[in-house]
């Protein structure tokens, strides 16, 4: 079988959905012109790309109507080149990685772009019309449960004390802000223009946060509850694009690879306690790589909450010193649909970095589920 | 009436910007300028933060965000030449007038000529103002005097000289009126005006009478408050509202400007209390609390109110003072009684109203200048010479004479008088010159009052009564205890339909009681309830939907003209009006939520098929019922008729009208205007979610019951207004009716009806006026 690999990795700048620098702007603009300056640094042939795959949670209003396709046309890709929109929730993109993969090594195309998108400022959580099957409800409820309160149930299953949830933040947001002061994340960054100026940086990050101050809020989801605002991934707006290629066609045309995939899983689990998910994925990529987590170098492990990001690490045995290297959702913010693609970037993109050779990226998903990559450095 | 463009206010104090922020509610761009503070960085710094204060205070100076918009944040030192694109400039600055002179020499050199420019002061003569100033200057300039808060005193107090361009102090007060909502008083250039001076009288008086005689606080505000028809504030709640700290310096700029012979200077004692209190930042409810205030120290909040003798803060003691109970009534009783309480408001009274009556000419006209004044920038609910009318002149000027007291010669020469009285239709006040004349409205002013005074009503029964108003437009008066609505609304609102259709061109509904309507009458619910007698509230829910359905659709315009709160029942009301002008100062809400209920006189179905209609939501069947369920569910009232253009209450094509007096003639000739080749609305079809919305609104409902914003009952509540607004049992596919809707209004109405949480809250507000969170 052929061997795939991840040959390039950019993202816009993340930023507060509702008052960020972002949150004027539409979504397709976003993500067409992350596609354009992945296409444009990578240097490939875009007459070489067979499909465009846009990862999206909410593909609606201004990022429905197969905005895969549309995002193509915005970011001038030639007519030849399809586009698709896929969903699984936080897992979009991720999931746009595994098919183009797949699709490699299924013969089927050399070269793809798998990217992904939201505008949590523009297609709220939910999107416009939720419309529930009543009678999943009755039977399901928690098919339908809030993430926020999926986070409260693997804090108290997991016996994750908010202290705990509290010093993971911090440790996020002091390590986002040591890579944004050493520039560290200045290469994956590209410059959105917008009406009002072009947006350069990060608008997540609040590198003063302590402990402390964290302490005085009021849990978000739940009266009696450990979870808050400060311990969950922001509302945010931002898309993200990596380049997914067979590794003869790097070769062939001069392309410096960053990792090769080496094995991938999704997996599901009861939804309420969804933020679980990346464990039992995660130990299915493991076995599909034949290799134990003590292996792994570099993790990037999705901050959805700091709960469930503890329990996840806890359960898998990832050691700190691999974990979020340069923070993580917490700090950077978690657009739902472009996250994917951003923690398979970093994930390659560290391995380039730091050395080691192997990284996982994991994240769980809305509706109880979890999808995982394991990268090997090239 | 030429508008104006563009104002600028001087000064970023809080009735500088309050007054930049009424510009800015009537859609006038402002620009607010101060000075530039020593070695500051932002040279706007003292305008952008009084603005930034501004949109945090509570109530708020702004009706909108749009209207926050509008005002401009500048400084006098870059931006002066500015003012020359302004049709009316305004100085707010400090109460010094070798800073206000200097200023308006700067202002004169770079102003358009012809621009009107006044000051709001409130101590300084104008002759002093515009002494060594300008020719051209004199002409344009007058003084304006805002009360505080700008936007909710509805008075203004116009002062001009005798250099003062007519036709431009004419333009202002119209504007003023018109744009900014005031009541103009035209006031003599004499220290304080009107409103301040007989205001800080009384105030001063109230406390040297209250230590003299011993009294508490709490008495002394029980007894100038309700039964003499002075807010509940009375002397020293007010004092903590207005601020301890500005008492010295008005009473000093008073006891400067007056003369020897006013009896101000008997009045104005040092108050060594006082002076201690504001030493030690007891300034009022701005510092640490005044003659009242809330000690939280040991956790809790406990209310205090200090020892007039002692200075030393206690418990707040509820008063028993029985020489009040029908004091309203019968205040010649209460000033006659020998009591401490009934002496003290006897001294109190006597001193003020005799005051008022010697102001007559020197600050005021005529005496209706002075009422005007009283009731409007002192929230009085008679004016003096109301009061006195009340008492009865020659009753009053013999007690006070029987007292020793001086009897003003106005006061002489009303004996066996009113200063009021009813004649030829009209209201005529007793003149200085000891004839009556008639009282006339500002042009175009058109009150109910006036209207009910000289006529008969059209239909009456025990809760309303409409009246005839000209040009083939009938009035519809609520007159039930606080405008609520019961069956008797209902059964005399269906007779005016009736009516109009035969005989009228327009109906308006309208009234001039507080608040348009605080929604259905409640306590007749919990009796109905309490006595099983579901059928009978089950009429009077179908009724009012009949009823309200007639008037939606009958073959004439219906404009609804509310002011204050239209909540409930009244808020429907509206919203089945083909129009509504509202006054500016309208509260509207569906509020049924908060007491266990939903709208069920057509509140959802109009709701419904207001933001189904807007064009301003995503396409779908959910975005239109989860508005209304978020504002619904939440009993959302609007704090601006403004805002309730947002909240879809109002129209955007729906009026607003700035001056209250100005209400019903602006709803008549919008009633008249949609009169011509009427022809009533169509029928709304609605496509809803059925119950995959309701059981999204349930999960929503239930995240913040988690959370614990929602309690028990809410769940309960809005359980069964998502039913509601989903359509029940229609599919997405189906076309929902009107009429189908209010089915589902009243059957969940008589669901809640029946629940104990929702019986449990109706007694609550019953009996509290607070809603119950259960």
């Amino acid at each position: 079988m052929k061997n795939v690999v991840i040959a390039g990795y950019v993202r816009s700048p993340f930023t507060p959905a509702g008052k960020g620098a972002l949150a004027r702007v539409r979504p397709d603009d976003i993500a067409a012109q992350v596609v354009a300056a992945l296409v444009a640094r990578s240097g490939v042939d875009p007459n070489d790309i067979e499909d465009l795959i846009v990862g999206c949670a909410f593909p609606e209003g201004e990022q429905g109507l197969n905005v895969g396709r549309l995002i193509a046309m915005l970011a001038g890709l030639p007519q030849s080149v399809a586009g698709m929109t896929v969903n699984r929730f936080c897992g979009s993109s991720m999931q746009a990685v595994h098919i183009a993969a797949g699709a490699i090594q299924l013969g089927a195309g050399e070269l793809f772009i798998a990217a992904g998108i939201e505008s949590m400022s523009r297609v709220p959580m939910l999107g416009f019309n939720p419309l529930l099957n009543p009678a999943l409800q009755a039977k399901l409820p928690a098919a339908y449960i809030g993430m926020g309160d999926t986070a409260e149930n693997v804090a108290a299953k997991w016996q994750i004390s908010r202290t705990e949830q509290e010093a993971f933040a911090v440790r996020s947001q002091q390590r986002a802000a040591l890579a944004i002061q050493a520039g560290r994340l200045a290469a994956e960054l590209v410059s959105i223009t917008t009406k009002s100026g072009s947006v350069d940086a990060d608008g997540c990050p609040r590198p003063d946060t302590t402990a402390a101050g964290l302490a005085q809020l009021k849990p978000a989801f739940s009266e009696s509850g450990t979870v808050t605002a400060g311990t969950s991934s922001p509302l945010t707006d931002g898309g993200s694009a990596v380049l997914v290629c067979s590794e003869d066609y790097a070769s062939k045309h001069g392309i410096k690879p960053l990792a090769r995939i080496v094995s991938v899983a999704v997996a599901g689990c009861a939804p309420e306690i969804m933020g679980i998910g990346p464990v039992a994925a995660t130990r299915k990529a493991l076995q599909r790589a034949n290799l134990e987590i003590a292996a792994i170098d570099v993790v990037e492990l999705n901050e959805a909450f700091s709960s469930q990001s503890l329990a996840c690490a806890r359960d898998l045995g990832i050691r700190d010193a691999t974990l979020n290297i340069d923070g993580g959702a917490i700090a950077l913010g978690h657009p739902l649909g472009a996250t994917g693609a951003r923690i398979v970037g970093k994930a390659a993109s560290l391995l380039q970095r730091e050395g080691g050779r192997y990284a996982l990226a994991t994240q769980c998903i809305g509706g109880g589920q979890g999808i995982a990559t394991i990268l090997e450095r090239i | 009436m030429e508008p104006i463009r563009k104002a600028t206010v001087i000064g970023a104090g809080v009735m500088g910007a309050g007054i930049a922020a009424q510009f800015a509610n009537a859609g006038v761009p402002v620009l607010l300028l101060d000075v530039v503070p020593s070695g500051a960085a932002n040279r706007n710094a003292l305008a952008e933060g009084a603005i930034a204060k501004m949109l945090k205070t509570d109530p708020a100076p702004f009706m909108s965000a749009r209207a926050a918009k509008l005002v401009t944040a500048g400084n006098i030192e870059d931006d002066l030449a500015k003012v020359a694109d302004s049709d009316w400039i305004v100085e707010a600055v400090i109460e010094r007038l070798d800073i206000k002179q200097a200023l308006y020499r700067k202002l004169d050199s770079v102003r358009k000529p012809g621009t009107a420019v006044s000051s709001n002061t409130s101590t300084i003569p104008l002759a002093q103002l515009t002494d060594g100033q300008s020719a051209a200057f004199k002409r344009d300039f007058l003084i304006t005097h805002f009360f505080n808060p700008p936007r909710y005193m509805r008075l203004l107090e116009i002062v001009t000289g005798p250099e003062t361009d007519a036709p431009l102090a004419a333009r202002v007060a119209k504007c003023a009126d018109f744009m900014l909502g005031k009541s103009i008083v035209r006031c003599k250039d004499s220290p304080g005006f009107i409103a301040n001076r007989l205001g800080i009288y009384w105030l001063q008086v109230g406390v040297v009478e209250a230590i003299d005689a011993g009294l508490t606080v709490e008495e002394a505000d029980a007894v100038i408050g309700k039964p003499v028809g002075v807010p509940k504030t009375g002397v020293f709640g007010l004092i903590d509202l207005v601020g301890l700290d500005l008492m010295p310096h008005i009473n000093g700029s008073l006891a400067k400007a007056l003369p020897a012979s006013d009896a101000f200077h008997g009045a104005n004692r040092d108050l060594p209390l006082i002076k201690k209190m504001i030493a030690e930042g007891y300034t009022g409810r701005k510092g640490k609390g005044g003659f009242y205030r809330l000690n939280r120290s040991g956790g809790g909040k406990i209310k205090e109110a200090i020892d007039l003798a002692s200075g030393a803060y206690r418990p707040e003691q509820k008063p028993e003072l029985p020489e009040l109970a029908g004091a309203a009534k019968n205040l010649r009783a209460l000033f006659s009684s020998t009591s401490k309480i009934g002496r003290y408001a006897w001294r109190v009274l006597a001193q003020t109203l005799s005051y008022a009556a010697t102001l007559v000419p020197e600050a005021a006209d005529d005496i209706d200048a002075i009422d005007e004044a009283m009731r409007l920038g002192y929230n009085w609910q008679w004016g003096p010479f109301e009061l006195v009318d009340k008492l009865g002149a020659e009753w009053f000027a013999d007690k006070l004479a029987e007292d020793g007291l001086p009897v003003p010669t106005l006061l002489e020469a009303a004996k066996g008088k009113t200063f009021y009285r009813i004649a030829d239709g009209r209201r005529q006040y007793l003149g200085a010159d000891g004839a009556y004349h008639a009282l006339t409205r500002p042009d175009g002013v058109l009150m109910l009052e006036d209207v009910k005074r000289v006529g008969k009503p059209v239909l009456k029964n025990a809760s309303g009564a409409v009246w005839d108003i000209g040009d083939g437009v009938l009035c519809f008066e609520f007159t039930s205890k606080s405008n609520s609505l019961d069956d008797q609304i209902m059964a005399l609102l269906g007779k005016t339909i009736a009516l109009v259709q035969q005989k009228y061109k327009a109906l308006v509904i309208y009234n001039e009681g507080q608040n348009f309507s605080v929604g259905a009458n409640l306590g007749l619910a919990i009796f109905a309830a309490n006595i099983a007698a579901w059928s009978e509230i089950e009429k009077l829910i179908a009724g009012g939907q009949q009823v309200y359905k007639a008037m939606k659709y009958a073959p004439f315009p219906v404009v609804s003209a509310p002011a204050g709160m239209a909540l409930g029942g009244g808020c429907e009301i509206l919203l089945h009006s083909d129009a509504v002008q509202a006054h500016a100062e309208s509260y509207i809400g569906l509020v049924e939520c908060g007491v266990g209920l939903l709208p069920g006189w057509g509140g959802c179905k109009e709701m419904l098929s207001r933001w189904s209609g807007s064009g301003l939501l995503p396409r779908g069947p959910m975005p239109a019922p989860s508005k209304v369920f978020e504002t619904v569910s939440t009993a959302t009232v609007s704090k601006s008729a403004a805002e309730a253009k947002e909240l879809l209450f109002l129209r955007a094509s729906d009026g607003i009208t700035m001056n209250r007096y100005r209400l019903l003639a602006d709803a008549k000739a919008c009633a008249l205007r949609l009169a011509v080749n009427y022809a009533p609305p169509k029928p709304v079809e609605l496509k809803l979610p059925g119950a995959a919305g309701k059981v999204a609104f349930q999960v929503a409902a239930e995240g913040f019951h988690r959370r614990g914003i929602a309690t028990n009952h809410d769940l309960v509540v809005s359980g069964e207004l998502a039913g509601v607004l989903s359509g029940g049992p229609a599919d997405l596919v189906d076309v929902v009716s009107e009429d189908q809707v209010l089915d589902l209004e009243r059957a969940a109405f008589m669901r809640l009806m029946k629940t104990p949480g929702t019986l449990a809250r109706i007694e609550h507000m019953l009996v509290t006026g607070k809603p119950l969170r259960n």
